[in-house]
């Protein structure tokens, strides 16, 4: 029977991998995904898990430990934060080109400088457009069933590429919530065993990883993209059994929470989307026409299904946890991608960005309420003052 | 589901995967990169083999029958490490210029 634990982030991460039999992980330490790997560490230790569990020397040994174990055909987990995500930087584009399914979890953090535990999801935005499936976790349920359901996706013939599956650091990996954890026959049936249609095998000896030819360059850059315009797909596949089998209620791409006659929404990514319920529940109350937007996959940027929810209301506000310096916004990553999913649509809301929840700050009610006011001004202004404001550090708030 | 067109002499396996070779790799050939290249005085060989372990790319073997050690040009990239840890000076290093079929004079090598 499925039963119900109050996890961290980390915890239920970690259950996550020893349902889907994980058998090579590789980890470094850093803080806070760390305890991710406590908890794997614990479970082989005690006989728990069947996997080997190696120590890299650092995040670049990591990434290049769980490539060679996925492609000798082993089911590989690694996982990172913050620094640790961006000196594996180089791993990431041969990962992927070599079309390897593995999986890293990050719990994200800041990037230095200074040194900042906090949470911000820069870190893996960074690494965005190299192949890799990409989205957060609100909570530490859905961490839990991210992983498995980014397993089965990445795993899948048609996709064959590897997944980053982030929670933001602190707020989901150390805050525990209610998790149901399911049987193992319940995600047997989810995840069929791994089979790597190239593996490294000694009667059929291949070598990965080859000097290629320019004119083989392209044609690998395409085949890549090629299984990122064919990833929505097997991913809504993959979210119905998921929601058939395991009794949930996902929308592959795009969750929309109280939008029934809203004329605005948040929209945003990761932990924060919880306080911004409760944002939405009180505004509403107060009669302001606000609901919220969830994105849950950042890669494969699902174009249509934002354009087409985002479409319906006449503002939206882009919550940026994360910096794009000198972009075309000027503030965070998302509003770039919102705005391109709607240039075509023939009714284009309003649209901008709030720089909130950097360094590891808490994105508390009163910002919230803070960004509706912003956006109803917009509205009733019929053009939005700004394309980003950076929350709480405006001259004339 | 093909969404791009790729002509068949263009295809490229999943993930550029080759056959392994055995012995050579015909299709990385890296001898035209090299400027220099080793030249072996057999007289002052002592078979110490050193060159035969220390080139990164297996450029140098031992040819049982004759007792010595045979370069292979395709694939030596001239780094000139094996003619640094020869033991009896046997081995010297010579501008690619010098040789009638060196591979800098050539329109298309190999």
């Amino acid at each position: 029977m499925a039963k119900e634990m109050t996890l961290s982030g980390c915890a239920s991460s970690a259950q996550a991998a020893k349902l889907a039999k994980v058998e090579v992980i590789c980890s470094y330490p850093i803080r806070p995904y760390t305890a991710i790997m406590m908890e794997l560490a614990k479970m082989v230790a005690n006989g728990e898990l069947d996997a080997e569990f190696i120590h890299g020397e650092g995040e670049h040994a990591q990434l290049s430990v769980v490539m060679g174990a996925c492609a000798a055909g082993a089911r590989a987990l690694t996982g990172s934060s913050g620094v640790g995500v961006t000196y594996a930087m180089e791993t990431y584009s041969p990962i992927a080109g070599g079309r390897l399914p593995l999986q890293m979890m990050i719990a994200d953090r800041a990037l230095d400088p200074p040194g900042d535990f906090g949470s911000e999801q820069t870190d893996a935005m960074s690494t965005r457009d190299q192949g890799w499936l990409l989205g957060w976790a609100e909570n530490p349920q859905e961490a839990f069933d991210n992983s498995l359901i980014n397993y089965r996706v990445g795993e899948d013939h048609r996709v064959l590429l590897p997944q980053m599956v982030c929670q933001d650091g602190y707020f989901v990996s150390h805050i525990p919530g209610k998790c149901i954890i399911p049987d193992q026959s319940q995600v047997d049936e989810f995840l069929p065993p791994y089979k790597l249609p190239h593996p490294l095998d000694p009667k059929r000896p291949i070598s990965h990883g080859p000097q290629i030819r320019p004119d083989q360059g392209t044609i690998m850059d395409l085949q890549r993209a090629e299984a990122m315009l064919d990833a929505p797909k097997v991913i809504r596949e993959a979210i119905e059994d998921f929601n058939r089998i395991f009794g949930r209620k996902y929308s592959p791409f795009v969750e929309e929470f109280m939008t029934d006659g809203a004329e605005m929404v948040f929209f945003m990514q990761g932990a924060h989307a919880m306080t911004a319920r409760h944002a939405v529940r009180h505004l509403r109350q107060q009669g302001a026409k606000v609901g919220l937007v969830k994105l849950r996959f950042v890669r494969p940027w699902p174009t249509d299904d934002v354009a087409n929810i985002l479409s319906k209301f006449k503002a939206v506000g882009v919550i940026e946890t994360s910096t794009s310096y000198g972009g075309a916004m000027k503030g965070g990553n998302l509003l770039h991608e919102v705005r391109a999913s709607l240039y075509d649509c023939p009714q284009r809301p309003l649209t901008t960005s709030f720089m909130a929840g950097l360094g590891g700050e808490m994105v508390p009610l009163k910002e919230f309420y803070w960004m509706a006011e912003v956006m109803a001004a917009g509205l009733k202004a019929g053009k939005m003052k700004k394309n980003v404001f950076w929350v709480n550090h405006e001259f004339d708030a | 589901m093909p969404h791009f067109k790729i002509p068949k002499e263009k295809e490229v396996p999943l993930g550029c995967i080759t056959p392994a070779p055995v012995g050579e790799q015909p299709m990385m050939i890296t001898g035209n990169w090299r400027i220099y290249r080793p030249v072996l005085d057999p007289e002052k060989c002592n078979l110490c083999m050193s060159c035969i372990i220390f080139c990164p790319d297996a450029c140098w073997q031992l040819n049982e029958e004759e007792d010595e050690p045979v370069w292979n040009a395709k694939y030596c990239k001239g780094c000139a490490i094996c003619v640094r840890e020869c033991t009896s000076g046997a081995l010297s290093n010579e501008y690619e210029l010098n040789f009638q079929d060196g591979v800098v004079r050539l329109e298309k090598p190999f």
